[in-house]
């Protein structure tokens, strides 16, 4: 069993947590208000440490004013709460919105759509191998039978109702693997809290 | 009560117990499972092995917090264990301010695990000659544009506020033509982002630690070649420590592989409730 305080802070911690899954409780409110408590200091004290020390004090104190003027902007955030003065609040998300569009666009349309579709165009080449063929036309007739399921602008009749059925069917394959993968992922949760409560506090896991 | 509408008001409590219990006991009696190696896991590893240390560095992005940490944090020790085996200079940020201290703790934890064993200063792992801790980027899209340029301009100072351009590493590594590799772990859609603005935009190689619920979402990208790479969830660790393992015969932890035992009894506890559930559903709807 662990002598380290900070492990049974942990432990105890972890035990309130869970102990919502029989049913909800003080304990649990308890933990659950003092995690958002502290991670809203640990996000103050990041903060200061490693975004306004390096990037404003020490760039100022070495003579670099020109990062006076981003904090200019970033104060303006601020005028929010002086409502004869709140529309220049407008300023910085103006600065953070055409910022982040312009640089987003292009780079989303490249990288999201371009080549994506790319990947779904079947050539000859990679019929050089059988089972990358298969896969290769296996992806093309998912991606255009599910592109079609989605497409409301006429009614699945006619040849739309088998193409846009074998669309459902991907779609369903697709919902399947996630939730397998989802089960992975919360099993693997639990794993690493049970490894943390009898392992490294009780001692019961070698 | 029938046998049937008894299995479908099982107290949901009696469930979480016996998956609860699925779980802990093969911890508590591990046995040995064989792995098998995904296709994904064995492309990022054959990536980060064919990096030339003497030219390029490996960049791995802790985009995590604990909320995902044990199934992210063994991705992120076995790769910093990767890179150290092979000598390559290792650079490490993290986009989540609660990922910092989880990467802070991963660096020591691997360092002192290297350490111990050198004999040399050559052997030693030393920090800004061998690896460099960023920190944090306060606007993340900014930082990943400007290091296709200068990457000490997009950190002037690392984790400890040393200034970064000063640190031996950093003299030869500058931007993403010294990097062979951006690996980075999340339970999110970041590694996604890192392919739009670091692979379309400079055509640096990006791989992905991702959790299992995440991992779906990038095969889109791994099929295309946007990314060099994955390791899916607690499993993909698994795969990765038993690479590392086999090919560099390093003593050390294996958390993931330990936990794959559980891993599987609990997969199978959930399928047998979820199989009897159905069996349930059906045989209570044809009475009625």
């Amino acid at each position: 069993m662990s002598h380290d305080p900070w492990v049974w802070i942990g432990a105890f911690l972890t035990i309130g947590i869970f102990s919502f899954l029989y049913k909800e409780n003080p304990f649990y409110r308890f933990c659950e208000h003092l995690f958002v408590g502290v991670a809203n200091g640990y996000a103050i004290a990041v903060t200061w440490h490693l975004v306004l020390t390096p990037r404003l004090i020490m760039p100022l104190q070495g003579g670099n004013y020109l990062v006076l003027i981003p904090m200019i902007i970033g104060i303006l955030y601020f005028f929010r709460f002086i409502p004869r003065l709140s529309w220049l609040v407008r300023i910085p998300i103006a600065v953070a919105l055409g910022f982040s569009s312009g640089v987003s666009i292009p780079a989303i349309i490249q990288a999201d759509v371009i080549k994506q579709m790319q990947g779904t165009v079947v050539y000859p080449h990679l019929f050089a191998n059988w089972q990358q063929g298969f896969w290769a036309i296996l992806i093309f007739i998912g991606v255009i039978a599910t592109i079609f399921f989605f497409f409301f602008s006429k009614e699945h009749k006619g040849i739309l109702k088998p193409v846009s059925y074998i669309g459902i069917i991907f779609i369903m394959v697709g919902f399947g693997a996630s939730f397998g993968y989802t089960v992975m992922a919360r099993l693997s949760l639990l794993i690493g809290r049970l490894q943390f409560l009898f392992g490294i506090w009780l001692g019961l896991i070698k | 009560m029938k046998f049937w509408e008894y299995l479908l008001k099982i107290d949901r409590r009696v469930v979480f117990l016996v998956v609860g219990l699925s779980v802990l006991i093969p911890l508590i009696f591990p046995f040995y499972i064989k792995t098998n190696v995904m296709p994904t896991t064995q492309k990022l590893f054959d990536t980060i092995e064919e990096i030339d240390p003497g030219a390029q560095g490996i960049l791995i992005a802790a985009d995590y917090d604990p909320q995902t940490m044990p199934e992210l944090q063994p991705m992120f020790i076995v790769l910093l264990r990767h890179s150290f085996a092979r000598r390559i200079p290792v650079l490490v940020m993290s986009s989540y301010m609660q990922g910092i201290g989880l990467a802070k703790q991963g660096l020591d934890q691997v360092a002192e695990e290297f350490n111990s064993r050198a004999k040399t200063n050559a052997d030693s792992i030393i920090y800004g000659r061998d690896y460099v801790f960023l920190g944090f980027p306060p606007l993340w899209l900014a930082a990943v544009l400007r290091m296709g340029s200068d990457i000490s301009q997009a950190f002037p100072a690392d984790y400890y506020k040393n200034r970064t351009a000063s640190l031996e590493m950093m003299k030869r590594i500058k931007n993403y033509n010294d990097i062979g590799i951006v690996v980075s772990i999340a339970g999110s859609g970041i590694p996604q982002s890192w392919v739009t603005y670091a692979n379309t935009r400079f055509g640096v190689k990006v791989g992905s630690g991702a959790t299992a619920v995440m991992a779906p979402d990038f095969y889109p990208f791994l099929q295309t070649g946007q990314m060099s790479g994955m390791i899916a969830g607690l499993k993909g660790a698994s795969e990765y420590e038993y690479l590392v393992n086999t090919k560099y015969n390093l003593p050390g932890p294996t958390p993931a592989t330990k936990g794959m035992g559980s891993q599987s009894i609990a997969h199978l506890t959930i399928l047998l409730l979820v199989v009897i559930g159905n069996i349930g559903y059906f045989a209570s709807r044809r009475r009625r």
